[in-house]
């Protein structure tokens, strides 16, 4: 039995399918659902997500069959079918997805069959099972992806040795996607790859149907993009490596190895762009030393995110900026495998700091984690307070944050609070823009 | 009307007849309207919208020391991720204590579907009391509960004796209705079942306690207390607008539903009138307190504009036999309103808009625009139902000026844009974005930071109009440089060729 989340960060499969189709270019999910699932979607991927926006085809414009009462006592397909046929007449897209609700997953309508019949007339439609019930929103980016994989992209034997693909990191859940994946792929080009991240800055839906041809997929994840990534290895012959998210210097030297060792790239060619970005990062960087030193910048801290940016956050915390990220909180729904999994990822921080982590789906729960970890001061004369601190989490953590007397970066979904157009906080460049939204924040409440 | 006996409300298709697809001139909607002939219209191609349980949360998010329990999957109620981190200052503004939005989602997964969810909710009611202590716990239903046949009314019944916080369960699954407006039912239903006293006990109560001269005091108060029900997209400060005009006919006011403390609601019988501000929000809940306990109402009209104003002053005005201070008063007040006007009339002059949001709300504002003077050249609006037929029938040029009624549908927006050129778009959350990539300037109504009820609504509307025509660039800017996602065979079509009204 699953169990009630109080204040969850993330929405139904329903919301994710549509999070992930929503941002590629030029596809038009075509909903079939009751009318207001949609609508509720599109406020919360807009409203919660650094003010993402409706997009081209998203908002109060995603095509729905909005089906009620009578179509889920008689069934819905007759309805879908006509909402395909008119989608197909009004939107101007190049691929067309129907998703489902759970309701319509609960009476038993075969959109899949009827976006099939369309796709068997030649036209560009696709569908898949998304019904709320099945999952998160992690869920739906993975349900999407696998179906991409397995039916839109182009069977291709022969192998190009320079091209990757890169996924895992999970659109508008990471409110940072599309300047996180220009990044990587920069990096990426650096060391000699084409890279298709399908979601990222001037792609199109090519990037994603000649993907077949690519000789790596680069999952940025320990759990995201995983099970598409061993569909896409069973059709396409691809093999993956995982190479979690990397923040900062520490991070994304890691990565860059990872990478590098997967794809046999000679290391030379590593260790220069390691020694090339790296300058140039603290050559910006070392400007902070006067600061840093002489207001005492260093931060205890609290990370409460998902479990792509929780790890990464912290390691940069920790082994860039000298802090002590003392409690890391989870967010995600995880098997306990995957919770085993995440754990290695703490440790082996090269400052050797071990930060307290737990898995919690709660937001509460944090105040309840910090001072079961972090003692209360009891009235005593001399007490080792949780000051100065910082919390990095999402909007639902401000308030945690003030009754600790911190301040608070917003970094994960949901983010009301501040808006978000090309910002990244991955790779080198990602992680100066961090530092100046960390110290930006200690220095403007001076 | 009595449905209170009912777990539920009837939806509005039922109840009203109510349409939600329709395009034509604003006569004939009248004219069709009075003939009962606009019920069950569908669209061929559709776009998605709200749900009544989205709209529920957008009212029930607002009441102050409430736990918000959807029960339902992850993504139901989904939309509270966007005003969480805003909810609290609105709040704020109420009760400077106030916590913000709480809520917890049930959670239904693959097993709950097949099990039932039921307790899930349990265990998210007692987790809502232990971890929170509110005034009340709502429950909104969705649709993955009603379909499998979840029964939350006896899970509620049988856990209110273990807690302290009233529970309020309110049934607003979004796949019964098409009319999104049937939120307001549901709501109200709920209030009025769980939060508002049976009167026979009530009274009887107060009588034990009091003595005469008390009595007579509380007697002359509640003659003088109106409540006035405020919607969730006013802001605090039309409710000081509202508070301001009915001061100065020596009248005192509840506010009521939004952001209202679960207690507040105990005084919603402590008063000798209702007032609403649109009908088409507050009819169910009105009439009910008429029925249950006898307290007449007023309905006609919404605060905005001169027009209107006036009318609702008066409506009021004439409940207390105070007519002749109320036209003193609204003399006194047009007169200064439209000394402030002159500077602005000569920007205005001819400017071609086109408008949309709730029905009633649409009337009132093409009948500002029109005193403002611009014209009107397209209204519409989420949902369409007989308490717009009064005021739409007032509509100067109401043959030739064409009536959306749309919940959301940008495409049919999008084509009226498009071919009527309006020089700006006045209109509520949803559609402004749309109408913004089409280059036009935008003047968005009704949100909690800015007012728009009274005179003093008109003057700042005014006011914010003049700025926004002063320097259209962004929105000209995004027109030059972005595309809606339709093809352009579609703008040569007719704005409602996907209305099938042969379903009707
Ligand atoms: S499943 Fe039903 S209640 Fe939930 S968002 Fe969709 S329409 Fe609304």
């Amino acid at each position: 039995m699953s169990k009630f989340i109080e204040r969850p960060r993330y929405l139904c499969t329903l919301g994710g399918a549509i999070a992930t189709l929503k941002v590629l270019p030029r596809v038009i999910p075509i909903i079939h659902a009751a009318a207001g699932c949609g609508g509720n979607i599109a406020n919360a991927l807009h409203g919660a997500s650094g003010y993402l926006g409706s997009g081209y085809c998203a908002g109060l414009a995603l095509p729905s069959s909005n089906i009620y009462e009578k179509d889920i006592v008689f069934g819905g397909e007759e309805r879908l079918t006509e909402q395909i046929a008119t989608t197909l007449e009004v939107v101007d897209g190049d691929l067309y997805f129907v998703v489902t609700g759970c309701m319509v997953d609960i009476i038993g309508d075969d959109a899949v069959a009827v976006a099939n019949r369309f796709h068997q007339e030649g036209k560009p439609v696709l569908g898949a099972e998304t019904g709320g019930f099945k999952g998160n929103s992690y869920k739906g980016y993975d349900i999407v992806l696998s179906k991409l994989f397995t039916d839109f992209v182009e069977k291709n034997p022969v192998k190009k040795k320079n091209v990757v693909n890169l996924f895992g990191l999970v659109p508008i859940q990471d409110v940072f996607w599309k300047g996180n994946l220009n990044i990587l792929k920069a990096l990426l080009e650096k060391i000699g790859y084409e890279v298709n991240t399908f979601f990222g800055e001037g792609e199109t839906l090519d990037n994603l149907k000649y993907a077949g041809a690519a000789s790596l997929n680069i999952v940025v994840s320990d759990v995201y993009g995983i099970e598409p990534a061993k569909i896409f290895e069973e059709i396409h012959g691809v093999p993956y490596v995982i190479a979690p998210l990397p923040i900062g210097a520490a991070g994304t030297e890691r990565f860059l190895r990872t990478v590098g060792e997967a794809l046999g790239t000679k290391e030379t060619i590593i260790e220069k762009v390691i020694t090339e970005e790296k300058a140039r990062y603290y050559s910006y960087i070392e400007r902070l030393a006067d600061v840093y030193n002489d207001l005492d910048f260093q931060r205890y801290s609290v990370v409460v995110a998902d479990v792509n940016y929780a790890p990464a956050i912290a390691r940069f915390l920790a082994d860039d900026l000298g802090w002590l990220p003392e409690l890391v909180m989870i967010t995600d729904v995880l098997t306990d495998e995957e919770k085993q999994l995440v754990e290695t990822r703490f440790q082996d921080f090269t400052s050797g700091i071990r930060p307290k982590l737990v898995f919690d789906t709660d937001t509460s729960n944090v105040s309840k984690h910090f001072n079961a970890s972090w003692q209360k001061n009891n009235n005593d004369r001399y007490f080792d307070s949780f000051s100065p601190a910082f919390v990095l989490g999402s909007s639902l953590d401000r308030d945690f944050a003030t009754s600790i007397g911190a301040p608070h970066l917003g970094v994960s979904y949901p983010l009301s609070n501040r808006v978000v157009l090309d910002r990244a906080y991955v790779g080198y460049r990602g992680a100066l823009s961090l530092v100046e939204d960390i110290f930006g924040l200690l220095v403007g409440s001076r | 009307m009595d449905y209170i006996k009912d777990k539920a409300p009837p939806v509005r298709e039922d109840r009203l007849r109510a349409c939600n697809a329709y395009g034509g001139s604003c006569n004939n909607l009248v004219d069709q309207s009075k003939k009962g002939c606009l019920n069950g219209i569908k669209r061929t191609f559709s776009q998605t919208q709200g749900c009544q349980l989205n709209l529920s949360l957008a009212i029930l998010n607002t009441i102050r020391d409430a736990v918000v329990i959807v029960h339902g999957p992850l993504g139901c109620g989904g939309a509270n991720l966007s005003v969480a981190g805003i909810n609290k200052n609105f709040q704020q503004l109420r009760d400077s204590n106030a916590r913000g939005l709480l809520w917890v989602n049930t959670n239904m997964g693959e097993s709950e579907v097949i099990n039932g969810g039921e307790n899930n909710l349990r265990d998210a009611i007692l987790y809502a009391e232990k971890e929170f202590r509110p005034s009340a716990i709502i429950i909104v239903n969705s649709c993955v509960p009603a379909i499998i046949g979840d029964d939350i009314d006896s899970v509620v019944e049988g856990v209110q004796g273990e807690i302290q916080a009233k529970i309020v369960p309110v049934h607003c699954e979004g796949f019964k209705t098409k009319i999104m407006a049937s939120a307001y039912d549901a709501v109200y239903h709920g209030i009025l079942r769980n939060l508002i006293p049976d009167l026979d006990a009530e009274v009887k109560s107060k009588q034990d306690n009091k003595n005469q001269l008390e009595e007579l005091q509380e007697k002359y108060r509640i003659s003088r207390t109106v409540n006035v029900l405020n919607v969730s997209s006013m802001s605090r400060i039309d409710e000081y607008e509202l508070v301001r005009l009915l001061k100065a006919l020596e009248l005192k006011l509840n506010i009521l539903p939004c952001y209202a403390h679960p207690e507040d609601f105990l005084k919603a019988t402590e008063a000798s009138l209702n007032v609403s501000i649109c009908a088409t929000h507050d009819d169910y809940f009105v009439e009910h307190l008429k029925t249950k306990y006898n307290i007449p109402y007023v309905l006609r009209t919404i605060p905005i504009g001169v027009k209107y104003t006036n009318r609702w002053i008066l409506d009021i005005a004439k409940f207390f036999g105070i007519e002749e201070a109320a036209e003193r008063f609204i003399a006194q007040e047009t007169k200064l309103l439209e000394e402030a006007l002159v500077p602005y009339r000569e920007l205005f002059k001819g400017k071609r808009v086109m408008i949309g949001g709730g029905e009633i709300r649409v009337v009132a504002n093409a009948e500002l625009l029109t005193y403002l003077g611009l014209e009107v050249v397209g209204m519409r609006a989420y949902h369409y139902d007989q308490f717009a037929d009064e005021m739409l029938d007032e509509v100067r040029e109401g043959d030739r000026v064409p009536f959306n009624v749309a919940t959301g549908q940008p495409f049919e927006q999008a084509n009226l844009i498009a071919n009527l050129k309006p020089d700006l778009y006045v209109g509520h959350v949803g559609g402004n974005g749309w109408a913004g990539k089409q280059g036009i300037p935008v003047l968005p109504i009704f949100h909690q930071s800015n007012i728009f009820l009274g005179y003093t609504g008109v003057f700042e509307f005014a006011r914010r109009l003049a700025r926004v025509l002063k320097n259209p660039s962004f929105n000209r800017n995004l027109g030059e440089n972005t595309k809606l996602p339709y093809f352009k065979n579609w703008y040569e079509k007719d704005a409602f060729s996907y209305i099938d009204e042969g379903n009707g």
